[in-house]
């Protein structure tokens, strides 16, 4: 018997804005021009952002920070195609993707400055804390995203992995489920072409993240992150496959980590500055705002404004952060079960005798007042 | 193992430089042994542990992985059943659950399941323990749920001496070893450290001081904390402390143990895991079994709160200091 193929797959990328400015007119999808300057000021801002914190980590005011420079596109854009009640789980390079559900960037400053508090959502949004161990939030989504399906309005759960991650079988198991129950759920992998300091190609032997798609009867596709649009019109696709009960998707956005791992890194100790240099030519801010100018939709003075407003609200979000009162130590106590089992009240009450021994009185009396529910 | 050659001259070392050379001497000395993990190669390592050794050995013996911890875990299973010494490390200790699947139903196991015809002798690396202001799940210390793993050691070093010495005993044992390393102590803990081959025995604890009054019993991290909680004991009480730095926390040096808490009758045990089901909970209940008569006083354990640990501001507050042991170990002596 002769070998028959019994399958194939076909990965297509997605680009649709150049770095010039220029677009594919073939594909470009239709997006307001009062989306397109949220997009822009979005990407802009965040930028901005992450320089201010790296300055504050560096200046010892915050914690580790992990930069998301070069990935504004794939970070901002995809919230831009989803409602407050769909599920969103970024990684924990997201400062991005919480920023454009509309997070108030003082409490992603108080996280990564090592506050408990700084877990917090906008109110009636669905958005979830990311897994520091990565991937471990993939097969949650799936689960969410089957919570959406069996609730049966329509609703979907987005989420994010990198490229070091997907190579962990979490990943695995996660589109397993998804394409098996043909859950509402879209997997973007963030490809930023590092993992620490392992390179891509390093990572696996696959041609492309997206084609992982393929093996669990998941729809995949590759885009350019660095692209608002490509990224803007396949999340738009996906979203809408998942909202009409057509199974989920897997969206390997190629972009560029521009900065270190973390503060707590140096890149300059694996790899090399030409490759840096090569991705800023793609830089997905630059070739927007080309974009918005040939469509007279920007020009210097809103740019100008749009810096000015920027620094305000930066200066604003880190004023908000910095007056944080530094938390009682007791609050760790606060919300561990839904009621405190007495081992705990005992513990907390050691806590508050040791606080005593101490500082005496006067300590117990300046600490700040406890947040959280105990018992 | 005897060697001619003379002891070379001790140097000052830390406790991540320590490592380090127990890695090179190891590699240089067999060519079986391997690195295996996620940045060790090229980037040397998030703390540097590797620092050095991907350019001295290549990439074919210390080997960038891909990001996936079950990966590096079998695959190093699948390498040290088939000859090699794979020297795996899991980044940090919040990634170890990960590779739980494998420690528990596989890495202890193997021996007894091929009726002794195969072993797994591979070293699992991680780093252990907070206080260095890191992110979430970067503070962790899992080492009870590797304890309660039956056919595998533990072990966790807290000087550059002991750092060295271990690990190359580990290297060199039969069998699986997970090997804690204190991140708070990297660079922190100094001493003088030979050059060349040494090993510590594993299986063996270490009476950091000697006293008569009560017993300190440690181990990581904490046994610095307990060294300065000695110190006002000593200034301020007129307590004569001895402290018990276990080292292979599995199996247990038992015989160190008694005959401590026999000669003070008194006993903290003092770690930086959530209190309940902690190791501490065996050590205790070992002292009871088996020295109850001798105990002047109940076994105190000074651990960490039985919640989640903090992010890093409130760190300071969950892992004992030497005011929580020095607390406990007040009540003890007045007891």
């Amino acid at each position: 018997m002769p070998l028959k193929t019994v399958a194939s797959i076909d990965i297509k990328r997605l680009e649709i804005l150049n770095v010039d400015g220029t677009v594919d007119k073939a594909l470009m999808p239709k997006v307001p021009d009062k989306l397109l300057l949220e997009m822009y000021r979005l990407m802009f801002q965040i930028r901005h952002f992450d320089e201010r914190a790296i300055l504050l980590q560096r200046s010892g005011r915050l914690g580790t920070y992990p930069m998301i420079t070069g990935q504004e596109a794939t970070q901002c854009i995809p919230p831009l195609a989803l409602k407050s009640s769909d599920w969103v789980v970024p990684t924990y390079r997201g400062g991005g993707v919480y920023f454009a559900r509309g997070m108030q960037m003082r409490y992603g400053l108080l996280y990564w400055a090592g506050d408990d508090r700084g877990t917090h959502f906008p109110d009636g949004n669905n958005d979830m804390i990311f897994s520091i161990p990565v991937g471990t939030h993939l097969t949650q989504v799936a689960g969410l995203a089957w919570g959406q399906k069996l609730k049966g309005k329509g609703g979907v759960a987005v989420t994010y992995c990198g490229d070091g991650t997907s190579s962990k079988g979490d990943l695995h198991e996660a589109l397993t489920f998804a394409g098996q129950f043909k859950l509402p759920a879209i997997y973007i992998i963030e490809n930023n072409g590092w993992a620490i300091s392992v390179p891509r190609e390093r990572q696996s032997a696959s041609q492309t993240l997206a084609q992982k798609a393929w093996g669990y009867g998941v729809h995949g596709l590759q885009v350019d992150g660095n692209d608002a649009l490509a990224v803007y019109a396949a999340t738009v696709e996906a979203v809408a496959r998942a909202r009409k009960g057509e199974g989920p998707t897997l969206i390997e956005c190629e972009t560029y980590r521009m900065g270190h791992h973390t503060t707590a890194d140096d890149w300059t100790r694996y790899r090399g500055t030409k490759e840096v240099e090569s991705w800023k030519k793609k830089d997905p801010i630059a070739r927007f705002k080309k974009f918005l100018v040939s469509r007279k939709l920007w020009d210097d003075k809103k740019e100008k404004r749009l810096t000015t407003e920027t620094r305000s609200w930066i200066d604003g979000e880190v004023k908000a952060y910095e007056e944080f009162a530094a938390p009682n130590p007791l609050n760790m106590f606060a919300d561990q079960y839904d009621k405190a089992p007495s081992a705990l009240i005992e513990q907390r009450a050691e806590l508050e005798e040791l606080l005593k021994f101490k500082g005496g009185a006067k300590v117990m009396m300046s600490l700040p007042p406890t947040e959280g529910r105990f018992p | 193992m005897k060697t001619a050659v003379k002891p070379a001259a001790a140097r000052t070392l830390n406790l991540v430089q320590a490592v380090n050379e127990a890695l090179d001497v190891a590699m240089a000395g067999d060519p079986r042994v391997m690195i295996l993990g996620e940045d060790v190669g090229r980037n040397g390592g998030v703390f540097r542990a590797t620092e050095g050794l991907w350019k001295k050995y290549g990439d074919g013996r210390v080997v960038d992985t891909p990001l996936a911890e079950i990966g590096i875990m079998g695959s190093a299973i699948g390498l040290a059943i088939s000859g090699f010494r794979p020297v795996a490390e899991i980044q940090f200790d919040g990634f170890m659950p990960s590779v739980f699947d494998q420690v528990v139903c596989h890495l202890g196991r193997i021996r007894s399941r091929s009726r002794g015809r195969m072993s797994v002798p591979l070293v699992l690396r991680a780093p252990h323990g907070g206080l260095i202001h890191a992110p979430e799940h970067h503070s962790e210390s899992p080492e009870a749920y590797f304890c309660h793993t039956p056919g595998i050691t533990v072990v966790i070093p807290s000087t550059p001496y002991d750092a060295k010495g271990l690990l190359l005993a580990a290297i060199e044992s039969p069998d699986p070893v997970v090997f804690f390393e204190p991140k708070l102590l990297y660079r922190s803990a100094k001493g003088e450290v030979p050059a060349g081959r040494y090993t510590v025995e594993i299986g063996k604890a270490r009476v950091v001081k000697e006293g008569k009054d009560i017993t300190l019993l440690t181990w990581g991290a904490m046994t610095v904390t307990c060294e300065k909680a000695a110190a006002r004991l000593e200034k301020e009480d007129g307590a004569s402390v001895e402290i018990l730095d276990l080292r292979t926390l599995s199996p247990i040096d038992l015989d160190a143990i008694l005959a401590s808490v026999g000669k003070t009758g008194r006993c903290v045990i003092a770690h930086e895991a959530p209190n309940s089901g902690s190791w501490a909970a065996e050590l205790s209940a070992l002292i009871a079994e088996r020295g109850l008569l001798r105990l002047l006083a109940p076994v105190a354990r000074v651990g960490g709160w039985d919640i989640r640990m903090p992010l890093f501001r409130l760190e300071q507050y969950y892992i004992p200091d030497a005011d929580r042991v020095v607390m406990a170990a007040r009540k003890t002596l007045s007891f």
